[in-house]
């Protein structure tokens, strides 16, 4: 059994790439530091996959390749998987589109955790974090509630609240926008860039 | 996708909301917006085609949650046309967008009751078993609507959809051909297609995909999704248990497809290094080859 800690970074990704495509489920990737401390697995990125089908596997396996190898040159590891139901009220695992994928990478990574969005926890006054952390103890390979972090979490969740009333979130792009149009970076270095930069102001 | 409000007139506007009713994109927060900066002190320069837009803004303000709006509009419309059946639909929406599902229910059975050839009604009732999560259900009655509208593409993408969260692939793929029986020159659906029969996975699937792949190539050569989709399937096809030209024949239709990929991405992409995460699919995937030699 391990702990997670969530990168602002991570977190206001996943959360932006959920209220980007609020009729639809998404799912994406979270990326964690090769070098792990004990116990404590730091999530540091996110890379937003999919939202438009989620239940076939074609493209998934690209990007998961392609991620990997990312991952690789970052010197970071796939560490978990995040998705976002699209029915309001799902908020259990079984009810999670593609958690398959989450199944593989736990295969991988010992200690990868999945990341569920509470869609009713979304709010523009963002005052918990609206996910829920499971992690695959030993080997009974069941995912259960793990505990988990938030890296300034006060601050964050702030953060998140009042770029979402801004209409920030149009701005994340995932491996679907990348398919349709290769000009758009999936690694969403703009973004990246521009949350560093709103970070040095708090 | 930013539009600055200031500086848009009122035909910038109509002009914006005909593309987006045209494209069906959901556009609904910028709907709203739109209309109450620019459009809604100018809707009546707009001739007839107010009517659609009133109801373009009633869906856009339910979805958003902005109900006040949505009654203006909808009480403007049945002004105008006391009684009409198509107005009645907006008022079992708002029960809906309410979560008051049953009375929701109840309107759309009226409705159905004095037209029985409506399909809109019909297919709302189906979209609030969706909502309430009961998918298992949903799916039931899209079949039996499907038996008495057969030719409603809309309503067979989505039985597709719907199979598809469920895991039954073979029914989404019949369901996807049906929409492709309408729609033959789509490559879009010849590539969904084709990711379906991928994902049963098998010889025969794969090879249905690698056609379906091609297809959609064949009608759209910058398709991304099938390049990579050709890509996987001749190269699951070069390490299959076939006779050995077959196997040649994918394994270079897998190298032409690669290089598409990456000829089209290289020369758009702002990624890092993009060059070497194609290439790692190579590295991933090429080192089985080996064997098929």
């Amino acid at each position: 059994m391990c702990d997670y800690k969530i990168s602002e970074r991570a977190y206001t990704k996943l959360i932006f790439h959920a209220a980007k495509y609020p009729h639809q489920a998404v799912n994406g990737l979270l990326l964690a530091e090769k070098t792990s401390k004990g116990s404590l697995v730091e999530i540091v990125d996110a890379i937003p996959l999919f939202h438009q089908c989620l239940h076939v596997t074609p493209m998934a396996e690209i990007a998961l390749m392609q991620i990997d190898a990312y991952a690789e040159q970052e010197d970071l590891v796939i560490a978990g998987y995040y998705a976002a139901p699209e029915n309001f009220y799902d908020n259990q695992i079984d009810k999670a589109p593609a958690v398959k994928i989450a199944d593989k990478i736990q295969e991988n990574f010992k200690n990868a955790c999945l990341a569920l969005v509470d869609n009713k926890l979304v709010t523009l006054e963002h005052d918990r974090a609206a996910i829920q952390v499971y992690s695959c103890a030993g080997d009974s390979a069941r995912w259960a509630k793990a505990k988990f972090t938030l890296s300034q979490s006060a601050q964050t969740l702030e953060g998140v609240s009042l770029l979402l009333k801004r209409g920030a979130m149009r701005d994340v792009i995932d491996f679907d926008n990348h398919l349709d149009n290769p000009e758009n970076d999936w690694t969403n270095e703009f973004l990246n860039q521009s949350l560093n930069d709103l970070q040095k102001l708090y | 996708m930013s539009l600055n409000y200031e500086e848009m007139s009122w035909s910038d506007v109509r002009d914006q909301f005909r593309k987006w009713r045209e494209e069906t994109g959901r556009h609904s927060e910028e709907v709203v917006q739109l209309w109450v900066a620019v459009l809604e002190d100018k809707v009546h320069k707009t001739g007839n085609e107010r009517h659609l837009i009133l109801e373009q803004v009633i869906i856009a303000a339910l979805d958003t949650a902005q109900f006040d709006i949505a009654t203006k509009c909808t009480k403007q419309l049945s002004l105008e046309f006391p009684g009409s059946l198509r107005v009645m639909k907006f008022k079992a929406m708002r029960y809906e967008a309410l979560e008051q599902y049953d009375e929701a229910d109840d309107v759309l059975d009226a409705i159905i009751a004095k037209d029985e050839t409506n399909a809109a009604p019909r297919k709302r009732k189906i979209a609030i078993l969706k909502a309430r999560g009961r998918r298992v259900e949903a799916i039931k009655e899209l079949n039996d609507y499907l038996k008495k509208f057969m030719s409603d593409q809309e309503a067979w993408h989505e039985l597709c959809s719907m199979y598809l969260a469920e895991g039954e692939y073979g029914k989404a793929a019949f369901c996807m051909e049906e929409v492709l029986l309408h729609n033959p020159h789509s490559h879009l659906i010849h590539q969904r297609l084709a990711e379906i029969r991928y994902t049963m996975g098998g010889v025969e699937n794969v090879e249905a995909a690698r056609t379906y792949y091609s297809q959609a190539l064949k009608l759209n050569p910058h398709n991304l999704r099938a390049l990579y989709g050709l890509y996987l399937s001749c190269n699951f096809l070069a390490n299959s248990k076939t006779v050995s030209s077959k196997r040649k024949e994918s394994h270079k239709l897998a190298q032409w497809a690669l290089e598409q990929v990456s000829s089209h991405t290289a020369k758009q992409s702002s990624i890092k290094n993009n060059e070497k995460l194609i290439l790692s699919l190579e590295a991933a995937l090429g080192n089985m080859e080996i064997k098929s030699n």
